[in-house]
């Protein structure tokens, strides 16, 4: 599975996901998610080009938001089709890190959610 | 499955992570040679992906088998693995409910193959897991 990571200008990192989440495809993105839960602020992972999930891949994207939660920052999930969607919400995954149609909607989301804490910390 | 010819394929495999990618790769040259549509592909994937995983890393199997039958109102699989017990029919099945940063990283797979199969049938058989899954014929939609 290929990984390509872009930080927008405002602070977003967008993970687009291009193959199968399988066995394979979580051993090939495991670090570099590890990697990201340790320094990004708000990242959306963009599943529109994945047609297949199971639980290594929930597994990645659960250890990630877990690391991502415990210090304050973010998950969005974005694109997932209808069979990777229901995967997600069959484990509750979008209770953690929301589901959205796409990247637009998913980072209106985080931008007001990472305004809201900035406000609240001034 | 509607319209689908009674087929059934077998194999066995080694009780490696390795060999589950190779049943992922098996499985899918075979759907395709059965004509299962993507849905059943999809569904059938995630729980063999799921039960092998689970016999090789936490049952200990040395071995496991997978038959697929596809029969005129469904696709019938059956895994049998020479793992620790497992009844997957019985076993809890978790979903984080709320958000929170507390959720447990594993033990989301029972949950699956309850949602994605139609039915399950388990028995220990001879130091055996012998499970049954039955699939739609559009699982997964």
């Amino acid at each position: 599975m290929e990984m390509n990571v872009t930080d927008t200008a405002d602070g977003l990192t967008h993970v687009v996901l291009d193959g199968r989440f399988d066995i394979a495809g979580a051993r090939a993105v495991d670090a570099r998610f590890q990697e990201l839960a340790q320094t990004a602020q708000s990242v959306i992972v963009d599943l529109a080009k994945v047609p297949f999930i199971a639980s290594l891949g929930v597994r990645t994207l659960m250890v990630s938001a877990k690391a991502l939660i415990r210090r304050g920052a973010d998950m969005a999930v974005c694109g997932a089709d209808e069979n990777v969607s229901k995967v997600l919400r069959s484990t509750g995954f979008n209770e953690v890190a929301g589901l959205y149609p796409d990247f637009s909607s998913a980072a209106a989301v985080l931008r007001e959610r990472r305004a809201d804490f900035e406000n609240r910390k001034a | 499955m509607s319209g689908l010819a009674s087929q059934t394929r077998s194999r066995d495999f080694p009780g490696t992570v390795a060999a589950a990618l190779d049943a992922e790769a098996w499985l899918a040259k075979e759907s395709r040679a059965l004509g299962l549509g993507a849905d059943a592909e999809f569904a059938i994937n995630l729980c063999l992906e799921e039960l092998f995983l689970n016999a090789v890393q936490h049952g200990r199997a040395n071995r496991a088998s997978i038959s697929i039958c596809t029969e005129p109102d469904g696709v019938r699989v059956e895994f049998v693995d020479d793992g620790a017990p497992y009844d997957p029919t019985v076993a809890p099945v978790r979903r984080i409910e709320s958000s929170t940063e507390d959720f447990k990283i594993g033990g989301y797979g029972t949950g699956l193959l309850k949602k994605f199969s139609r039915r399950m049938t388990y028995q220990r058989d001879d130091g055996h897991n012998r499970l049954v899954l039955e699939f739609e014929a559009n699982a997964g939609r």
